[in-house]
């Protein structure tokens, strides 16, 4: 093991005044030093620990680094905003967890970047870590900056910043670049050397190899980047981890000792989602679809509890009820776990999913709120997004629920989607009234009072690799306009409305869909002040605004503007394996409001995932479909 | 009352190191793991939100470490104590580690109340060459509302100081209780008043429970 300075002694006493000094305390129940490597990794999520230490790129990528030979990793989080304070002037550097180390003295260090509201807290990690936050001023002393996670797939907006930024999942990209690393500098080779050498290993992305062009040149070369010397790669395709469904739900996990957000035992069952939604930049990017078989979840599940102590169950993924097995894996679960207090949560469930057989599965267990996302009012435009679900849907997964003895339900819609207008406004506030009434219908009398029906909406953001890409955000004030719409639209008393403020998603889209100049923007703006931009009371509006002017760019262009598909968008070099030319479909068909069926349950729809990235989807067993879009497809089976 | 029908086992465990700055709820999140972790036959509640029965000691400040904490958990079978406890310490990390397990009757006082005095033992930043002024009251902020606590009413003899070493007892009411870092940084306080300002302030290093006892 390397020697690196252990600051834990000029830690200690500042935490005698600090907030939750538990989230500073490292000897958590799992936790791993390993001693016998020479190349030290820390791996960072740019937010606090209560809201990092369940993150699975965290959990995942320490382990596999720890499974390396010669390599370890450990994991470091943001301080809280005050304790940040209170270090800058302790001259206290960020330290990782394990052995409360600076992060400076690491070989490598890896962000993950987890949302488009992340930015300023990436430069708050690395000048709080007192590494120089541009890869330019880096010295030969300083570690490598590494970067990943789903905001990597419009990298430009963070390139300035990172060395290198791994694009995909990074199960064996990271090990892989990590070994690189060494070997190169224990040869004796330069900073400049080794990112020369990342460059060309497959799913790294160097941003300081490539020139950024001008709007011009871009347009006319069909890329924005061009390489600086020869040899480099010009598309960045996305790594895809082929063994996932082989690979065992269960692995190493961590038991804080802090109260954290999604703090139970996560057993991903599934990863990707072709469900096609044409907002969703996650459906697009995970592809193909990879499952976990029954027996590996339920054996995963089990050991896992086992192992953590933990009371509770989530089996995680992005639509964990499409899983080809997912009653005969509730069922197994439900029986193994009878008696012991254990709940067991399935986020994520599909309104077309949810029927009677679905809520008896869950319901076993303590009854929290339900949360269906219809994303759109009307059929219409539901259509035009693709979510494939209808009105019965929601109504039948309704009755379900509060018929199984769910009270509260939590309904999630987008307000300013592409082709919007008023009547789609209104439109979500009778769907969320007469989905009310459904409830009140499915429930004695004497209870009805404690039924709780409330709608949150967030604005749409236009997010990179999706149809919807070059489609622009409608303007914060319109959106306050047509949330007031829908607020005066719901008479109910009963059915409440909460909104996400406008200017953070205003944020999220320039962050999206921006370009390496969008780089500048992020850096003015955490000089004059913002950081934990996702938190609603940090939120510095002025700070954003002021460093817009400073960096000279329009964000209100880059969030905004419409364009037509033949542009080349900032991110047109980093290739998830869907093709440009599906999504340009996609947005062709979400013009005319026709829909696009789920491969994983029919016949492949043409996205290219599959042939790009030399795979295929990998099931448990063959998907049936339930609800409206079975009896949709019905007809369509029986012509074949 | 508890169910006569099930099996209390009461476990004595420490709290130190870094994990004296645990507070007494993410204290109780780890001990209920180290529980299932363990494996033993605990019971569930019934009910709506159905959990394990256990029940924790009265609550120690975060910052105060302790050689005698306990919790009760009811099992729904006989475990020999000297199985439960070999079960327990298998599955918990060095600093809440427990030390003895025992079996206690129905009847017996719960976990949280069965023992209102205890006594502390805190090492202080320097040797001081009197004792430590004790006020006569202590303010405190409970619910947003200012309290007044006499200390006579809660501590049981004498602040003993020697050196860097501060020994006290203090008791339990049913009307509440004085917490042992309040008392300590109150008579600090005091302490830190006397003096130039240009002297090293006094503090606390650590401050840990050594018993637990009913009350005379």
């Amino acid at each position: 093991m390397r020697k690196m300075t252990d600051l834990w002694p000029r830690l200690e006493p500042l935490l005698r005044d600090a907030e939750r000094p538990s989230r500073y305390l490292n000897h958590e129940f799992g936790c791993v030093r390993k001693q016998d490597a020479d190349f030290a990794f820390c791996m960072v999520y740019p937010d606090t620990y209560e809201l990092g230490q369940a993150n699975q790129a965290l959990r995942i990528l320490v382990n596999v680094v720890n499974a390396s030979e010669n390599l370890c990793a450990e994991r470091a989080f943001l301080p809280a905003p005050a304790f940040c304070d209170v270090m800058r002037r302790e001259h206290l550097p960020l330290f990782s967890i394990e052995s409360c180390a600076p992060l400076r003295e690491f070989d490598a260090i890896g962000i993950t970047l987890p949302h488009e509201l992340a930015a300023t807290n990436v430069l708050e990690t690395l000048d709080l870590a007192g590494i120089p936050i541009r890869s330019e001023d880096r010295s030969e002393n300083d570690p490598f900056v590494l970067g990943g996670g789903p905001c990597a797939y419009n990298p430009e907006p963070y390139a300035p910043f990172f060395d290198a930024i791994s694009i995909g999942e990074g199960e064996e990209a990271v090990p892989e670049g990590l070994h690189l690393i060494r070997r190169m500098r224990q040869e004796g080779a330069s900073r400049g050397d080794v990112l020369r050498a990342l460059a060309r290993e497959d799913g790294w992305y160097v941003p300081s190899l490539y020139r950024w062009r001008s709007e011009e040149e871009a347009q006319e070369a069909g890329s924005w980047i061009e390489p600086v010397e020869p040899g480099l790669p010009t598309v960045i395709r996305k790594r895809l981890f082929t063994r996932f469904a082989e690979s065992n739900g269960w692995e190493l996990c961590i038991v804080p000792y802090a109260e954290c957000v999604h703090d139970r035992l996560n057993v991903e069952v599934l990863r990707g989602c072709a469900r096609g939604c044409r907002f969703c930049q996650a459906g697009m990017m995970y592809r193909p679809v990879r499952e976990r078989s029954a027996d590996n979840i339920v054996e995963s599940v089990l050991t896992g509890l086992a192992e953590t102590g933990y009371d509770e169950v989530s089996l995680t993924s992005l639509s964990s009820t499409d899983h080809s097995q997912i009653a005969d894996i509730l069922t197994r679960l439900n029986k193994a776990l009878d008696g012991k207090g254990v709940r067991i949560s399935v986020p994520s469930q599909r309104l077309d999913s949810f029927g009677v057989d679905m809520a008896g599965l869950v319901a076993g267990q303590k009854k929290g709120g339900l949360t269906f996302a219809p994303e759109a009012g009307t059929q219409r435009l539901r259509d035009v997004i693709n979510k494939n679900v209808t009105e019965d849907d929601l109504f039948g997964a309704i009755d379900a629920a509060f018929a199984a003895g769910w009270r509260r339900c939590k309904l999630y819609f987008m307000i300013g989607l592409p082709t919007e207008t008023d009547d789609d406004i209104k439109g979500i506030a009778s769907l969320a009234q007469r989905a009310y009434d459904r409830a009140k219908a499915a429930v004695p009398p004497e209870q009805r009072g404690s039924i709780r029906m409330s709608v949150s909406c967030a604005l749409f953001v236009p997010k990179a690799q999706t149809p919807f890409q070059w489609d622009g955000q409608i303007a914060p004030e319109e959106a306050i306009r047509r949330v007031n719409l829908l607020r005066h639209s719901v008479k109910h008393k009963a059915v409440d409305v909460h909104w996400h403020d406008p200017e953070t998603s205003f944020v999220e889209a320039v962050m999206s869909r921006g370009g390496r100049e969008a780089a500048r923007w992020v850096e003015a703006a955490w000089k004059r002040g913002a950081r934990f931009d996702a938190w609603t009371e940090c939120f510095d509006e002025q700070a954003w605004r002021d460093a817009a002017d400073e960096a000279g760019i329009d964000p209100a262009v880059i969030a905004q503007t419409e364009y037509p598909v033949e542009r080349v968008m900032p991110w047109t070099h980093i290739s998830t394996g869907v093709s440009s030319r599906f999504l340009a479909l996609e947005r062709r068909r979400a013009q005319e409001g026709a829909t696009t069926p789920d491969c994983t349950f029919g016949t492949c729809t043409g996205c290219g995932a599959c042939p790009d990235l030399d795979s295929e989807n990998m099931l448990a067993a063959v998907r049936m479909l339930s609800g409206s879009s079975a009896s949709a497809a019905a007809p369509a089976r029986g012509e074949e | 009352m508890p169910d006569p029908n099930l099996f209390r086992l009461r476990v004595e465990y420490c709290k130190k190191g870094r994990l004296s700055m645990l507070s007494h709820l993410e204290i109780a999140r780890a001990l209920e793991r180290a529980v299932r972790r363990a494996d033993l036959p605990f019971a569930v509640s019934q009910g709506f939100s159905p959990h394990m029965k256990i029940a924790f000691g009265s609550a120690l400040p975060v910052g105060v470490g302790s050689t005698c904490e306990i919790f009760d958990l009811q099992m729904t079978r006989y475990v020999a104590p000297e199985k439960a406890l070999a079960a327990l310490r298998a599955a918990s990390v060095p600093d809440l580690m427990p030390h003895d397990c025992r079996y206690i009757g129905p009847r017996d006082a719960a976990a949280s109340v069965v023992y209102p005095v205890a006594s502390y033992q805190a090492e202080l930043s320097f040797a001081l060459e009197g004792g430590l002024p004790l006020p006569e009251e202590v303010h405190v902020v409970r619910k947003k509302k200012e309290k007044t606590l006499k200390v006579a009413d809660y501590l049981v003899g004498q602040l003993a100081t020697e050196g860097a070493m501060v020994t006290f007892e203090l008791e339990a009411k049913p009307t509440g209780s004085l917490r042992p870092d309040v008392l300590l940084n109150a008579c600090i306080d005091a302490f830190n008043a006397t003096r130039p300002e240009v002297q090293e302030p006094l503090h606390i290093v650590s401050i840990t429970r050594t018993t637990q006892r009913a009350s005379r």
